[in-house]
């Protein structure tokens, strides 16, 4: 079962790879180009949340460091000139930092505590943008930022989306590799059993910090790409919105995986995008709360498990329940 | 004005404003204490409550002190539905889990609301408005006076409710231990849908004595006083209700002299840098945690 | 085995009907809209906590486009005439949901003109797009100056038709100083010289600051004699006031001026008067010129400014109170509920866009620009200077005639009504201090 689920996730992952490289050539919409940028975007965030709850950290506050990312990148590039494109990961290397830091509080704390201190440091965060940072970041009324790709190079749009599929990318496999090296069985086993772990010989604050370290620097990359996308910088970045959609994405798709993120973004972007259409609001937001609920209750390993679920069901039928069949983990 | 005389005033209306946040903490440490759940869309039941007693008082006009009880009673039966139906199929599987399930629940029942009721503001007048009794040197609103009798009386009833029925203390027995509460026949699975459901009736009552008091409401009004109580139980020690009370009114000092002295948007971040100090210092809370 | 091949054959399936999906939109473009159609784009946020304003916006645009429509359409220079055809964009209130909405109503629906545009950070994250494609956007419903003061990119095709916070900063400020003060030392047997001590109570955003800016630039470019004694502010969202407002009271103001929204307003007002014993005179924004705030505030609203430009229950008479009248029964009668001063703006609007479009007599979007610039229309529903709607040359920013309106306690229906006071030109009846009223002393 699990060789074939590793197989099935790759294959998966490269067609969905083939699909996004190829689409520009599939369709000349300028909207949907723009979509997929901030899908791609929006991978990178959700897999970067997905990587410190890998570790058992579940963070109510990631927003937080997109805006980290994004401000820092902005006034690094404004205040240099230096291309955005390498002001991005310089932005990130703050973001890393300040994430060690508000790590360095969470180590300690049982996981509702994290969340509810990472939810406050998201709010800090933006009290101190707007107030005593105000002279540098512009305050509520936020500043300009350089464009990725200027607007005066033909084709420009084609070399942002590419320019950004291939970070993800990047991104995808640096977590891969991470996940599977001794580093992700590390975090592997600090979150499944801390006394186990620490007899093991794992030290369970050092890897939480470096979870912490390398999953905030994913998501300033994210957050500064966001920013030299759209080219203006607000601190609403900050938002609740924005830390809880990436928990959405992620559950849906499937906790500690690495397509999770990627297939949970794109099922529920295509979902967000289609109920836009019918025309409802409010009601958006009930159906996303009852496809999270409902994925919790009854499919906790998220869509990535579902053909995995339905063959079980499907074995199952007739029999006593599910039950009957023997369930390999 | 004499500083002394400020100062009090300030203390006053932290302590009726403070009733609010008295009772979602009790609900909490109530819910916690017995389930060891964790449930950050319990201000969602506040937000509940209070459009039931808006939108009785508005259609019928009974008095909303007298809807407070029906309010109440209509969260409970909502309270145990949600607890049957999302908590229970999870118990067990991780605090993780309970906290992305109320992000659900929160999508779910904000909107829901706002589909029903309209995202405006709104705010309703009680019928004693305008009615004001002197105070030492203050003109206060009876209204405030009747909502800190009533949070008081509420609190009372609780107490007697756990020390002295069978039920109450069926219920601190399965808070202390859950394992040797089943072994000696009490059934669980029912004080845990009793426990939820009296929690959310004080959320109802906070979310009543809300809208009595003339503040204005929406559908979001909820999510802040919910993540200001979590944060108020475990500064207080898990489960303590005297704690929660010191924190709650600790908090509301706070908060106000943050406002004050820093400016309005740090009223929210000084929650949080209070919550993060004590947990550095303390990582289990200021008082201490009965068994999580 | 055949589970992958399924999985991949799902995902090629999707990658289809998106690419179908394309094709077909694609189509219906090239197909394109019949002829004498013009398409308005109007980006409002349907979602969000912005939805309320942003469903009154585009219910307005509807309004507006079914009554130009109705009197025959815009006429085009060739003589024929076309329709409005409006197509909502919902901005969700966020910088990509905003970005999104542009892209789509640009690229995909390739509208001719853009209404609409509230939050300010919002609308920031899009002014690129607009550039980019050069597509004339008249905004209605931002307040931050921002909009088309920003110098990093292009804002020649943005016009912005909405009040700023400079604008109603400047405006209170003014009338503080010509009205409020002649007022209170009359009443109080003040020096003429004595400084006005005013307090001010604002909203920790965009917004509130925005108004703190302008009052306080405002005083110091005029050289006004008035005293800032106290200036706090509050979060957004916030219900309890009784600590910044104890500090104002202690620092003795003769009035003070709140940027705030209604279900603020509302509470600072009644907790100032009822509970902290603050009789003073409140100065409010436009904004707060809705039924709910009047019926919030009840008795205590009783003396207190609001600086307005579309009022529930009153009018400068004349042309605008008949416009504004019939706008409103109009909207009612479609959809039941009253409009507010951002559906007015946007009202106005669609009407901008369609004499833009009918003067340029043309859908071409550079000489519609060049109609915008030219502009000189009379006032639609909405007081202007010298009654014409038109652009400044500098920041293509229009020029609203807004007035202050005081409340008055009308004990049969239980709430305060306003009567406009100030300017000259459109006052009902002159500005009174009420009788409880006292002055902060020195």
């Amino acid at each position: 079962m699990e060789f074939k689920r590793d197989d099935l996730i790759k294959y998966g992952l490269v067609a969905i790879l083939a699909i996004t490289a190829a689409f520009p050539f599939i369709s000349d919409s300028v909207f949907l180009l723009n979509l997929f940028v901030l899908m791609l975007i929006s991978i990178i965030f959700a897999s970067a949340w997905n990587l410190l709850a890998y570790s058992g950290q579940g963070s109510l506050g990631h927003a937080a460091f997109l805006g980290i990312g994004a401000y820092a990148s902005t006034l690094i590039a404004i205040q240099s000139g230096i291309s955005p494109f390498i002001t991005i990961f310089l932005g990130a290397t703050v973001a890393a930092f300040i994430g060690v830091l508000i790590g360095l509080t969470c180590v300690r704390l049982k996981e509702w505590f994290l969340a509810m201190v990472t939810f406050g440091f998201a709010i800090i965060v933006q009290a101190l943008t707007v107030s005593i940072l105000a002279p540098m970041t512009g305050g509520w009324d936020g500043i300009a930022s350089p464009r990725l790709v200027s607007p005066s190079i033909p084709g420009y749009q084609l070399i942002e989306y590419y320019a950004i599929l291939v970070i993800t990318i990047a991104s995808l496999i640096a977590i891969w590799y991470i996940m599977k090296s001794r580093i992700g069985l590390a975090f592997l086993a600090i979150r499944e059993n801390e006394l186990e772990a620490r007899a093991a010989g794992v030290d369970p604050v050092r890897y939480r910090l470096i979870a912490f370290a390398m999953s905030s620097y994913l998501a300033g990359v994210a957050g500064a790409l966001q920013i030299h996308h759209i080219g203006y910088i607000t601190p609403e970045l900050y938002g609740v919105d924005n830390s809880f959609w990436p928990i959405t994405f992620v559950i849906l798709g499937g906790l500690g995986t690495l397509a999770g993120p990627v297939i949970g973004t794109i099922v529920l972007t295509i979902i967000w995008e289609g109920l836009k259409a019918t025309g409802l609001t409010f009601g958006r937001y009930v159906i996303i709360g009852f496809i999270l609920i409902l994925t919790i209750i009854f499919l906790p390993k998220g869509l990535v498990n579902l053909p995995e679920r339905l063959q079980v069901w499907w074995k199952g039928r007739g029999r006593k329940g599910i039950r009957a069949v023997p369930q390999k983990e | 004005m004499d500083n002394i005389g400020i100062f009090l005033q300030i203390m006053f209306w932290g302590l009726y404003a403070g009733c609010i946040y008295i009772l979602l903490a009790t609900g909490l440490n109530l819910i916690f204490g017995v389930m060891k759940i964790v449930n950050f869309a319990h201000g969602e039941f506040l937000m509940i409550g209070a459009y039931i007693t808006a939108t009785v008082f508005l259609l019928t006009g009974i008095n909303p002190y007298v809807i407070l009880l029906l309010s109440m009673l209509a969260l409970v039966g909502i309270g145990a539905v949600i607890e049957r139906l999302c908590f229970r199929p999870i118990l067990g599987t991780g605090k993780l889990n309970e906290i992305f399930l109320s992000i659900g629940l929160i999508y779910i029942f904000q909107n829901g609301a706002a589909m029903i009721w309209g995202d405006a503001w709104q705010s309703v007048k009680s019928p004693y408005d305008g009615i004001t009794v002197p105070v030492g040197s203050l003109n206060v609103p009876v209204d405030y006076i009747i909502i800190i009798a009533f949070t008081a009386a509420i609190l009372i009833a609780l107490f007697l409710f756990l020390k002295k029925t069978r039920i109450g203390m069926e219920m601190r027995a399965t808070s202390q231990n859950r394992k040797g509460a089943k072994l000696i026949g009490i059934n669980v699975e029912r004080i845990d849908i009793i426990s939820f459901g009296i929690g959310c009736a004080l959320a109802a009552a906070a979310g009543t004595l809300w809208v009595v008091s003339g503040q204005v409401f929406n559908p979001y009004m909820g999510s802040i006083p919910a993540v200001k109580a979590f944060a108020i139980i475990i500064l207080g020690g898990l489960g303590s209700i005297p704690g929660a009370i010191i924190g709650g009114l600790l908090m509301g000092i706070a908060e106000n002299s943050a406002a004050y002295y820093l400016g309005g948007i740090w009223k929210d971040a000084i929650s949080f840098i209070i919550l993060i100090i004590v947990l550095v210092i303390r990582p289990t809370g200021l008082f201490g945690e009965k068994g999580e | 085995m055949k589970y992958q091949v399924l999985f991949i054959a799902a995902l090629l399936l999707v990658a289809a009907l998106i690419a179908g999906c394309t094709q077909q939109a694609a189509t219906q473009q090239t197909t394109s809209a019949p002829q004498g159609v013009i398409k308005v784009g109007v980006i409002v946020s349907q979602t969000g906590p912005a939805s309320n304003v942003g469903n009154n916006m585009w219910q307005s645009a509807q309004v507006a486009a079914d009554k130009i429509n109705a009197n025959g359409g815009v006429t085009l220079k060739d003589g024929s005439k076309a329709q409005i055809k409006l197509i909502v964009g919902d901005d969700e209130s966020t910088q990509a949901g905003g970005q999104k909405a542009a892209t789509k109503l640009i690229t995909d629906d390739k509208v001719d003109i853009l209404v609409g545009g509230y939050s300010s950070a919002v609308t920031s994250a899009y002014e690129q797009t607009i550039a980019e494609y050069k597509v004339p956007y008249i905004v209605t419903g931002a307040s931050s100056p921002i909009i088309t003061h920003r110098t990093d990119i292009d804002t020649s095709y943005i016009f912005h038709h909405c009040p700023t916070t400079d604008t109603y900063g400047q405006y209170t400020t003014a009338f503080i100083d010509q009205v409020l003060r002649s007022a209170i030392a009359k009443k109080s047997g003040f020096a003429a010289d004595r400084p006005l001590r005013l307090a001010l109570l604002y909203q920790d955003t965009a917004f509130g600051k925005g108004v703190q800016t302008a009052v306080n630039n405002t005083i110091t470019k005029d050289k006004l004699n008035i005293q800032l004694v106290s200036q706090q502010s509050f979060k957004m969202g916030e219900s309890d006031f009784r600590t910044p407002l104890t500090a104002i009271k202690a620092a003795n103001p003769d009035a003070v001026y709140l940027a705030a929204f209604p279900n603020e307003g509302a509470p600072i007002i009644t907790q100032a008067r009822r509970d902290i014993g603050l009789n003073t005179i409140f100065l409010n924004v436009e904004n707060n010129d809705n039924s709910q705030f009047y019926k919030d505030l009840g008795q205590y609203g009783e003396g207190a400014i609001i600086e307005s430009r579309f009022s529930p229950y009153t009018a400068p008479a004349g042309a605008v109170a008949d416009g504004q009248s019939g706008y409103k029964q109009a909207y009612f009668t479609r959809f039941g509920t009253y409009p507010d001063m951002m559906g007015a703006s946007t009202y106005e609007g669609v009407f901008i866009a369609a004499k833009a479009i009918g003067n340029a007599g043309t859908t071409d979007k550079a000489t519609v620009r060049q109609a915008l610039v030219n502009l000189k229309m009379p006032q639609v529903i909405e007081a202007m200077k010298d009654q014409t709607i038109s652009f400044s040359p500098d920041f293509r920013e229009s020029n609203f005639d807004l007035w202050m309106e005081q409340l008055a306690y009308n004990a049969t229906i239980g709430e305060t009504r306003p009567a406009i006071v100030w300017p000259d030109n459109l006052k009902t009846t002159d500005f009174t201090l009420p009788s409880w009223y006292t002055a902060g002393s020195a």
